[in-house]
């Protein structure tokens, strides 16, 4: 295929925590709101004159400082973070808003704060909230008043921010817009023959994860218009592939499974398109707050929702993804020293495998994926062939 | 502490204890404490055995004992008292033993009666009907209110307590987790209950069963897994209480409130059973008895002469808060037992050991597997471990006196007990709950050292460690770094673990041991 | 007088033979030398339906 007009400029927007856009954004005086994780609303740190960015370390090499505040046996994004906090690699951000969603990322967080890695201007803050444990109406008025009481207030306290129930639909529309260009974009993985790749797919999809959003409001609408006359590739794929797992920002992995021969038609990750670019439907007869919180609840897939309907939903949802995408075979990935996603991947691969009869590739990575890809390389090429042989019994015993 | 405090008084029986250790599963016999301490220890001991063997004739005891590896921990229950009662003497080895003996008691008792109620042995049907099963990493809050039915505690049994008594109890429920894709660098604890219930090894029985996400993200992870196997071959319905991590916090009490009203109404549903008020307050009450005896002891501690101290005063409170939480009528004439020998023991200015040289706040997870490392300190070093992390529960008495308002207030209290779960009360809540606390106690104690416990898979804990090493040097306190694995002795053994001590002893303290032939002990092979 | 003095010496038998356990700490040798090492064979036969 063709490559597309734009990639390059995305890529590039992923090179750096401090991308053109967020330099762009910063000198016209906009407040940078960093957040990390998928948990956090992210239309309520879009508001009026701010902006939210989930905090990523690109090109992440060595995290010794890191390792030595907080051991080798955290979560390898966890570390990342923090050395790319010490390193000065954020310290254009206004605020931090960091969830008590799983262990390691609020240790992160708070030895962020501790140590005061973070050195922004003098009304810097960090706020830390805490996130349901579970789907249900309980867990939406908990979120509402974290929401008020951990974001709202004390961006309006500090920024002036406007956290009106007007700004907050703006945000949501700006958002929405977003959303429906990356599902629209996402859409031609459907095709047996698609128009772009998943990895091309993933660039588009995080760039709006690192960047002020309404700045790729025009790049995303051009690029859906140039997939709409692409021409694909005529050589299918060696499988379709659908990748699902923990936290994931870095797009090599997902190079290094299309380098393999297959096709990465779907996505369930942190910083995927699945809940994170699915539309927030607002109505008029209940305040936007409320309505953004009851999404955030209730589309989670985040291991940390411990009730059983979730616990079986999560699975059921990578099902019908599956089947929805035409998917050959799953890849469960689990960054190292994940600890919830060290569980969800045992049982999501078993529940996968045996309820649901695909093929799952079940695969700890690292947080950079270069760092190990020779194993990665390997497994991943494996499961293509096992997948591939799987197809050819299938289709000699249909002889 | 500047100046050692010497024992004025002559201990009697053994001085050197390593010599009981040749490398053995048990110790080659056991301590001479001279003639009346023995006495009383053997007494006591016999005691334990009349506890066994009345286990032993329970129903389902035998087809029990065949079918459940983990069962055959409970063999060397005397092994694990001698253990925590090394070098005791006088009110400090009755302390321990009165606290000790009654929570073998309670063990007992839940062992018996999951051996009862166990579909595969037992089978009593009616036992099973009125059987809630409880998560072993919480607190029991949400039963305080149902006189009739029984908080089955088979986690506990199965892995907890047995790790107390056999190092390598979870060594092979761990490779069967791991087996089947669970990595290693877990918390081993959730983990061997994981792969005990994909061995299919815990009894089965209950009406119900209640999990809790209050220790860690592995622990409710494993939940998950484990109410897989319970709802779809067991049918047993579960239901997952949740317990807000930023605890510490007023915005998430109703939210924490209300899930205990939705625990409530699940156990209700399920067993037919309605909740009892006057029972809840009288639990209530009992919960009150036990946090003020609990600061009284602590503040005996704080003085120059503590009394009960190491890691039976923490399991103690352990057994006492989370499996008892008030249900148990009998635990307060236990804490007014101790509460005498505390008394008898401050006014007669026992010391525990030989020498006192350091007071020691014990904070971090402990290792199961050398949760006596506690008496050890006393004895080969004079360190005193004044109270551990582990101890330091709640600080505030919950409402006892039933009134409309009260009843309502009673949620909050069930949420404040259960965010407050013994450990997670530390390593969740942020870092003011690990860090801050500890400097508080530290101080209020009287210490000049901290033993660190660091369970090497407790992210919660160990994602602070640079910050605890330089806020020690700010505030020039001794930290010393005992790293572990809570409950797996192959990644870190006994000897390793007090060799990390020893180090410190010998390198920065320049000490020498009071008792040399505990600085190496030959106890790997031990049970 | 013979009666008691029978009773006082099989309690004073008794005593001396159960001392002597506890002391050489006979009970946990035959725990774990016999009885323990017999279970653990045991165990490992029976057949288990392990799944995740």
């Amino acid at each position: 295929m063709r490559d597309l007009k734009n990639l390059q400029y995305f890529e590039d927007l992923l090179r750096l925590s401090n991308n053109r856009l967020v330099v762009q954004a910063k000198n016209q005086g906009r407040i940078f709101a960093a957040y990390m994780c998928e948990n956090t609303p992210e239309p309520l740190l879009n508001l009026g004159n701010c902006f939210g960015v989930r905090l990523t370390a690109p090109n992440t090499g060595s995290t010794d400082i890191a390792t030595y505040y907080m051991s080798s046996f955290m979560c390898e994004a966890a570390r990342a973070l923090l050395e790319r906090s010490i390193e000065g690699g954020y310290n254009y951000a206004d605020c931090l808003i960091a969830p008590d969603g799983c262990t390691m990322i609020n240790r992160c967080a708070e030895n962020i704060e501790l140590l005061g890695t973070i050195k922004g201007n003098e009304r810097f803050f960090v706020e830390h909230h805490e996130t349901p444990l579970k789907a249900d109406d309980n867990g939406v008025d908990l979120l509402v008043l974290q929401c008020k009481n951990h974001i709202l207030t004390p961006l309006h306290e500090k920024y002036g921010i406007d956290i009106s129930d007007t700004a907050i639909r703006h945000s949501v529309g700006i958002h929405n817009q977003v959303c429906e260009l990356i599902t629209a974009i996402g859409q031609y993985r459907k095709e047996l023959l698609p128009r772009i790749t998943g990895y091309e797919f993933a660039v588009i999809t995080m760039a709006t994860y690192v960047c002020p959003k309404d700045m790729l409001i025009d790049k995303l609408q051009e690029t859906l218009d140039e997939l709409a006359t692409r021409e694909p590739d005529s050589k299918p794929y060696r499988a379709r592939l659908l990748v699902t797992g923990s936290e994931l920002d870095d797009i090599e992995f997902i190079r290094i499974i299309e380098e393999c021969g297959a096709l990465v038609c779907a996505d369930r990750f942190c910083f995927g398109s699945t809940p994170g670019r699915e539309v927030i439907e607002l109505t008029d007869d209940e305040d936007a707050l409320t309505q953004v919180c009851r999404h955030y609840v209730y589309k989670c897939q985040c291991p940390r929702q411990m009730n059983m309907e979730k616990v079986y939903g999560r699975k059921e949802n990578i099902n019908r993804l599956a089947l929805e995408y035409k998917a050959d075979g799953i890849i469960y990935n689990q960054i190292k020293f994940c600890d919830p996603w060290a569980y969800e991947r045992a049982m999501g691969t078993a529940m996968l495998r045996d309820d649901f009869g695909f093929p799952v590739l079940s695969l700890e990575r690292p947080y950079n994926s270069h760092s190990s890809l020779g194993q990665i390389r390997t497994r991943i090429q494996a499961f293509i062939e096992s997948i591939e042989i799987k197809k050819i019994q299938e289709e000699h015993n249909n002889d | 502490m500047t100046e050692p405090m010497i024992n004025p008084v002559n201990r009697p029986g053994d001085k050197n204890l390593g010599k009981l250790f040749n490398g053995g599963k048990v110790m080659k016999r056991r301590e001479w404490r001279g003639f009346k301490d023995t006495m009383y220890d053997f007494f006591r001991w016999l005691k334990i055995w009349g506890i066994l063997i009345n286990v032993s004739m329970g129903k389902g005891f035998v087809k029990a004992l065949f079918r459940y590896r983990w069962l055959a921990n409970y063999l060397a229950v005397p092994h694990m008292i001698d253990k925590n009662t090394l070098g005791q003497r006088g009110e400090t080895l009755r302390i321990t033993r009165t606290a000790i003996d009654f929570v073998v008691k309670e063990m007992a008792q839940i062992v018996k009666d999951n051996n009862r109620a166990d579909i595969r042995c037992g089978n009593d049907k009616k036992l099973s009907n009125r059987s809630v099963l409880c998560d072993e990493n919480g607190m029991t809050a949400f039963m305080m209110g149902f006189p009739t039915l029984n908080s089955a505690q088979r986690e506990v049994v199965t892995l907890f307590s047995a790790n107390l008594i056999n190092q390598n109890c979870a060594t092979h429920y761990i490779d069967v987790a791991q087996q089947y894709g669970i990595p290693g660098d877990v918390c081993p604890m959730p983990e061997t209950e994981l792969g005990i219930s994909i061995e299919d090894d815990f009894a089965v029985f209950g009406k119900c069963a209640v999990q809790i996400n209050t220790t860690c993200d592995g622990s409710m992870m494993g939940n998950g897994l484990i109410a897989k196997r319970l709802e779809r071959e067991y049918h047993i319905p579960t239901f997952q209480l949740a317990a807000p991590i930023r605890f510490k916090n007023d915005d998430v009490q109703a939210y924490a409130a209300e899930d205990i009203k939705k625990a409530i109404a699940f156990v209700e549903e399920h067993t037919g059973a309605k909740w009892d008020w006057d029972y809840y307050f009288e639990c209530a009450k009992r919960v009150n008895i036990t946090t003020r005896n609990r600061w009284e002891w602590l503040d005996v501690n704080s003085t120059d002469y503590p009394q009960f101290v190491g890691s039976v005063f923490c399991l103690y409170n352990d057994t006492n808060y989370m499996g008892n939480c008030g249900k148990s009528a009998v635990f307060p004439t236990i804490d007014a037992k101790i509460m005498q020998l505390v008394k008898k023991g401050l006014e007669n200015k026992t010391m525990l050991g030989q020498q006192y040289r350091h007071r020691c706040l014990v904070w971090g997870v402990q290792s199961h597997y050398l949760f006596d490392l506690l008496y050890w300190m006393i004895n080969c070093w004079g360190v005193v471990p004044l109270s551990d992390m582990l101890s330091m529960v709640i600080d505030r008495e919950i409402a006892e006196v039933d009134t409309p308002e009260n009843r309502e207030q009673a949620y909050y209290d069930m949420a404040y007990l259960t965010e407050n779960m013994i450990m997670r009360n530390h390593t969740h809540g942020g870092y003011e709950a690990l860090l801050d606390e500890m400097w508080k106690y530290c101080e209020m104690l009287g210490a000049d050292m901290i033993m660190l416990w660091e369970h090497i898979a407790c992210k919660a804990l160990t994602g602070m460690h640079g910050i605890f090493e330089e806020q020690a040097r700010e505030r020039g306190i001794h930290l010393v770094w005992v790293q572990h694995d809570l409950c797996d002795p192959r990644i870190a053994n006994r000897q390793s673990i007090r060799d990390q001590f020893n180090l410190y002893m010998r390198t920065v303290m320049r000490e020498e041991p009071l008792d040399p032939s505990l600085e190496v002990i030959d106890d790997n092979n031990m049970w | 007088m013979k009666a008691l003095l029978i009773i006082l010496l099989v309690i004073v038998i008794l005593f001396v033979l159960l001392f002597t356990i506890y002391m050489f700490n006979l009970d946990m040798k035959f725990m774990t030398y016999v009885v323990a090492p017999i279970l653990e064979k045991h165990y490992d036969k029976i057949d288990r339906n392990q799944y995740l």
